[in-house]
């Protein structure tokens, strides 16, 4: 096996660096004065490489508890007996998810949100909050819809980085969905799209990315936060160290926010041997949950629809 | 025998130099009229394919019964054409659909352009014509070698579209469950004119297709075949010189789905390989043998010359699967033909 011994120990002595570093600038300004990333031929910091997040953003941008389902219903209160601690509900999963069991749990995490709060307006915390409880009706990701920015970059699958002279390609593995970060002049886009337009510059160790011309159909993460039309993510990939990105992205939605917000994270270099972004073609993972019932015959059952 | 991509001299701006190649030979080896053009290189040393790139050309994939035994068409038949592309053009501007100018069904349109739908097929301008009469050059005949069994199954795709039927969402093909037209055909097909942005970096060619938002990424590292299967197989390239080859083996099988055209489909058996040799400032000459015992009784090769747009072109977001209003609507059509014909069966 290539990637041995030899590779774990790089690894782990890239962790200990990027510890250092972490503790060291996070608190600042997320930026690193330390590290200087190799260059391409053009003498630009190189990204490129297969990357991957690994923590629960996309369960909860925010500190959250390990929970039993990301679908949960209160079982009845138990009244009967006085003093019984059941007389308060007790979460559990609901119907639809329950076959999963110890898979279908949301392990806990600690928050990626700086500061800790996601500055919502009033109607748009009781929206979140909506969402929260429909999550099963209404998260894109289930339908397998494009991500949206920043979702793509936290979820629990690897993604590319290309670099080329005048354009940065991102290849997600979630629906095959690929950013074009134009680091030359563009117009924006015709229609309001689901990944939006990125315009991409150089601001030392940092690609600086501008994203706008969203729509409003994708969400941050299965906690039910989202965003409107006005959203626009200001992001940043610092490298840090050979195996780790300094991630950080700015959020400001006038619509839904009354400030601008942060996320960050480090993202993680997959050192496998040949490691390519393999496909994963939801749209035929979804058809029979959104089509299934719709037509003459269901074909998971081969019977006749009602 | 040589067979060349032959401009006509009627009315095109730009010519477009000659690829030249036998179905024997590689198209780029002994290019003539390019000998003088260098191609360009990118910052560290891989020859430049970068841009985006859309077939532009009347040449139908199979050679039409009408010019069986004819490999190129005569200089009046090329002039006449090219007048056709010129009309059509100039109605689409003034914004004629169809019957402005004479509906004709696909499948009877020698030259497509005006026939229903053509609002996906809308070039902005002519479309060049060259004097071959197929892309495939191999075998001779211009036609696909299909198996028998592969044939029938193209006979019913063909006979299926308004017809059905549609009784669930595995009755429409993959293009209309936003799933892809398949990787065979990816480089010249697509109802918006196949855009295809190339993207490379050290050691990788990107494609992407704007249809679909299909996507392969072409190592060039020299690493051999993963043993993943994937819809699109599993994609190595090479540089011979100023050509890219890619050999993608380890296709998923995926014949147990319907197909717009049968020859796009994936088994676990097919093979590919792909040359793209740019051979002017504005074309790739792509050629593609296509291997598959599971649908194809021989090899077959096509020669296609893809143009190159401008450098401000962009590819869009393709949000089909988001946007696919038209799944429900043909469920929601084929129960209802179901019930009435339970009802008027009683």
């Amino acid at each position: 096996m290539r990637f041995g011994l030899k590779g774990a120990a790089i690894v782990i002595a890239a962790g200990a660096v990027f510890a250092l570093l972490w503790t060291r600038v996070a608190p600042v300004t997320g930026q690193t004065e330390s590290y200087r990333a190799p260059r391409t031929v053009d003498g630009r910091p190189d990204l490129s490489g297969i990357w991957q997040a690994l923590n629960t953003a996309n369960y909860d941008l925010q500190s959250h508890s390990a929970r039993p389902a990301l679908a949960l219903i209160p079982a009845p209160p138990h009244t009967g007996v006085p003093g019984l601690g059941r007389s308060k509900p007790v979460e559990l999963p609901a119907q639809s998810v329950r076959a999963l069991g110890a898979v279908g749990g949301v392990p806990a995490g600690e928050g990626v949100v700086q500061g800790g709060e996601i500055p919502y307006q009033p109607w748009a915390a009781a929206q979140k909050k909506e969402n929260f409880e429909h999550w099963l009706e209404r998260d894109p990701e289930i339908r397998c819809f494009m991500p949206g920015v920043p979702r793509a970059t936290y979820m629990p699958y690897p993604f590319q980085i290309f670099q080329s002279a005048d354009k940065v390609l991102i290849a997600y593995e979630f629906a095959g969905t690929t950013r074009t970060i134009h680091l030359n002049e563009v117009q924006n886009n015709p229609a309001a799209t689901w990944m939006g337009l990125s315009r991409g510059r150089w601001d030392g160790e940092t690609l600086v990315v501008d994203v706008t011309d969203f729509n409003d159909q994708t969400w941050f993460d299965r906690a039910g936060n989202f965003h409107s039309d006005a959203l626009h993510v200001s992001e940043r990939y610092t490298p840090v160290s050979p195996s780790h990105l300094l991630y950080e992205a700015t959020i400001e939605d006038p619509k839904v926010f009354t400030r601008p917000w942060t996320i960050r994270m480090p993202l993680y270099r997959r050192f496998e041997p040949d490691k390519k972004i393999l496909e994963y073609k939801c749209t035929e993972f979804v058809e029979e949950l959104l089509y299934g019932h719709l037509g003459a015959v269901d074909p998971a059952t081969g019977q006749t629809n009602k | 025998m040589s067979y060349r991509y032959v401009i006509p001299a009627v009315g095109l701006i730009g010519a477009l130099a000659a690829g030249c190649s036998t179905p024997q030979s590689s198209p780029t080896e002994g290019t003539s009229g390019a000998s003088t053009w260098t191609p360009p290189r990118t910052a560290w040393g891989d020859p430049d394919l970068q841009g985006v790139w859309r077939y532009e050309g009347t040449v139908p994939f199979e050679r039409p019964k009408e010019f069986a035994g004819r490999e190129l068409l005569t200089d009046e038949e090329v002039a006449q054409r090219d007048q056709v592309e010129k009309d059509q053009a100039a109605n689409r501007l003034a914004g004629f659909e169809g019957a402005a100018v004479g509906r004709r069904s696909i499948s009877e349109s020698p030259i497509r352009g005006n026939e229903y739908n053509s609002f996906w097929q809308d070039h902005g301008r002519p479309r060049r014509v060259y004097k071959q009469t197929s892309l495939i050059v191999d075998p001779p005949d211009g036609r696909v070698p299909y198996t028998d069994d592969a044939r029938k199954a193209e006979a019913r795709s063909a006979a299926r579209y308004g017809v059905g039927p549609y009784e669930s969402f595995l009755d429409p093909d993959t293009g209309e469950r936003c799933l892809t037209d398949g990787v065979t055909g990816m480089m010249w097909q697509g109802p918006n004119g196949g855009h295809n942005q190339i993207v490379q970096s050290p050691g990788y060619v990107t494609i992407l297709h704007e249809e679909y938002r299909d996507r392969r990424i072409i190592p060039t590292d020299g690493r051999p075949h993963s043993s993943a299967r994937q819809w699109f197989g599993d994609a190595v390239g090479r540089w011979e010189g100023d050509t890219l080859v890619v050999d993608t083996t380890n296709f998923l099988d995926r014949t147990n789905y319907e197909w717009a055209s049968i020859w796009t489909r994936p088994s676990e058996t097919l093979h590919l390989v792909e040359r793209f040799t740019r051979v002017d400032a504005d074309t790739i000459e792509y050629k593609i043998t296509v291997e598959d015992p599971a649908t194809f009784s021989a090899p077959w090769t096509a020669v296609i010359p893809i143009l190159r747009l401008a450098d401000d072109t962009q590819i869009y977001e393709y949000a089909c699967h988001e946007g696919n209003y038209a799944m429900p609507n043909l469920l929601s059509a084929g129960r209802a033909d179901a019930a009435r014909r339970q009802t008027s069966s009683r």
